[in-house]
Formats: C-alpha cells, sequence, structure tokens
C-alpha cells in the first residue's frame, strides 16, 4: 500500500485485504484508547501513549499544564477520535461477520481515494497509532526499541509499515 | 504643520514583557517529511525555512517555531498536538 497522486491529482493508494485488516483493527484499537482516555483529559494519564498524544504544554509549571489540559483536551481527544473514524470509513464497509464466506488473501485489492479532509485525518491518525505503538515497542529517543516480548517483531513490523505508508502520503500531497 | 501624534495609551499594552515561544522537541517517531510538511502547511512557511526549522529539531533536539503573546502560542501548541508533534510553550529565553 502506497499512497500517489494519480493523473487527475486524486490522491489513491490499492490495498490487499491484509491491509484492510490490519488498518481496521488497529484504528479501532487507537479508538479504544481515546475513549478511554476521555475521562482522564483533566489529569495527565497513567497511560504513556495517552500522555505522549496530550503532552503537558507546560513542562516546568504543573498548574499552568492542568489549566491548557482542562481547556484543549477534550478536543484535542474529539478531533483524534473524528480522524480516526474518517480514516475507517474511507476503507469502506466492514464485511458481515456471519458471512459463511470467509476474506482470503486471493480477494482482489481495492482502491481507496482521500480527498483533501480525509488526508488531513489519515496523517494524523497515522501518527496518532505510530506514537501509540512507539510507546508500546518502549523506543527510547535514540530511536532504539527496548520491548522484548513475543508480539516485538510484529508490533515492529506494523509500525514499520505505518511509517512507509505516512511517508507515501505526504510525499502524495508535496507539490 | 501637523499636531503631534497622541500618545498611546501603554497600560495595557506588554510591551516590556518577554514574549512566549512555541517550541517543537525531537521525538524518534515523527518522519522528517511530516515534520517539515506541518511546518510548512500550518506557519505558511516556505518549504526552505521549514526545512531548516525540521532539521534544528532533529539535530539540535529543539527549535522555537514561534513567538508572540501567550494566548497565540497556546493555540499554536494546540495545534502541534492536532498534528501529533511533541510542542510546550514557554517565556522567550526561559
Amino acid at each position: 500500500m502506497r499512497f500517489a497522486r494519480d493523473a487527475s491529482g486524486a490522491v489513491s493508494a490499492l490495498l490487499f485485504p491484509a491491509e484492510v485488516d490490519l488498518l481496521r483493527v488497529t484504528v479501532s484499537q487507537l479508538l479504544e484508547l481515546l475513549g478511554a482516555a476521555g475521562s482522564h483529559a483533566l489529569g495527565a494519564s497513567a497511560d504513556p501513549a495517552v500522555r505522549r498524544l496530550l503532552p503537558d504544554a507546560y513542562p516546568g509549571d504543573a498548574e499552568a499544564a492542568a489549566e491548557f489540559r482542562r481547556f484543549t483536551a477534550d478536543g484535542l481527544i474529539d478531533r483524534k477520535e473524528l480522524n480516526a473514524r474518517a480514516v475507517l470509513a474511507s476503507l469502506g464497509d466492514e464485511p458481515a461477520d456471519d458471512s459463511d464466506d470467509e476474506r482470503n488473501d486471493d480477494d482482489p485489492p481495492v482502491t481507496i481515494v482521500l480527498d483533501d479532509a480525509a488526508v488531513q485525518s489519515w496523517l494524523r491518525t497515522l501518527t496518532d497509532l505510530r506514537l501509540t505503538l512507539a510507546e508500546r515497542l518502549e523506543i527510547t529517543a535514540d530511536g532504539v526499541q527496548h520491548l522484548d516480548a513475543e508480539e516485538a517483531p510484529f508490533l515492529a513490523s506494523v509500525y514499520d509499515w505505518l511509517g512507509m505508508v505516512q511517508e507515501s502520503l505526504v510525499y502524495a500531497i508535496d507539490v | 504643520m501637523s499636531l503631534p501624534a497622541p500618545l498611546p495609551d501603554l497600560r495595557d499594552a506588554p510591551l516590556l514583557e518577554r514574549p512566549w515561544v512555541t517550541i517543537v522537541w525531537d521525538d524518534p517517531v515523527n518522519l522528517m517529511s511530516y515534520v517539515s510538511y506541518v511546518f510548512r502547511s500550518y506557519f505558511g512557511i516556505s518549504a526552505e525555512k521549514a526545512d531548516r526549522l525540521m532539521l534544528q529539531v532533529h539535530n539540535t533536539g529543539r527549535a522555537v517555531v514561534a513567538t508572540g503573546n501567550r494566548e497565540e502560542m497556546e493555540r499554536h501548541v494546540e495545534a502541534m498536538h492536532d498534528y501529533g508533534l511533541w510542542a510546550t510553550l514557554a517565556k522567550a529565553d526561559e
């Protein structure tokens, strides 16, 4: 999956079924994280991923940081949720769970086309996903990953793939 | 001949206060191309200036991307958080 600008100027990408599934799962998990964060918006969350998505605006001043959070956190979370839902919407309808013909890898890839608003939602949601995954992977400021768990290689490959998708989108709109 | 201009009322103008700055910090996640795109599209600056600021963040760990009054800087910081960049505000030279 790579975004590109076609001859008509539209930004589009070809997605294989496994890529659509992966995006649906990860974006849905992001929505869960944001939904849970909402109730903690007035204070800093215990979840490092949420703290990175809503960082302190005043690092040396707890009172001012709390004040800023009180005025901005709900709006930021709402907009992050709207962006994530817009990404899900651009992936098309989810196949019905009770369909007896399960999706298989032979299904043809689908083309999605993004309008300007969807491009902005994708850019931000891909960023939020990568920031969240980086916290799970325990990536430190030097870029080194410290998570040593069974799922680490898979998470790392998703993280890299999302970065590749985002890079292609930035270049596609960069005129 | 002209009349002298009346003195402006300076009581509410914080001319002598240090301004505030918006600082963007380096993180290991955000792509260099994306950070440059954000600076260019949000602040409306040239590609060259955006790249210079992005490289300053990347190479030195941080860059001042805007200077002004506190309310303006809070708006910029919130916008940067919208984009997923790590931004803070402070009084200039702090």
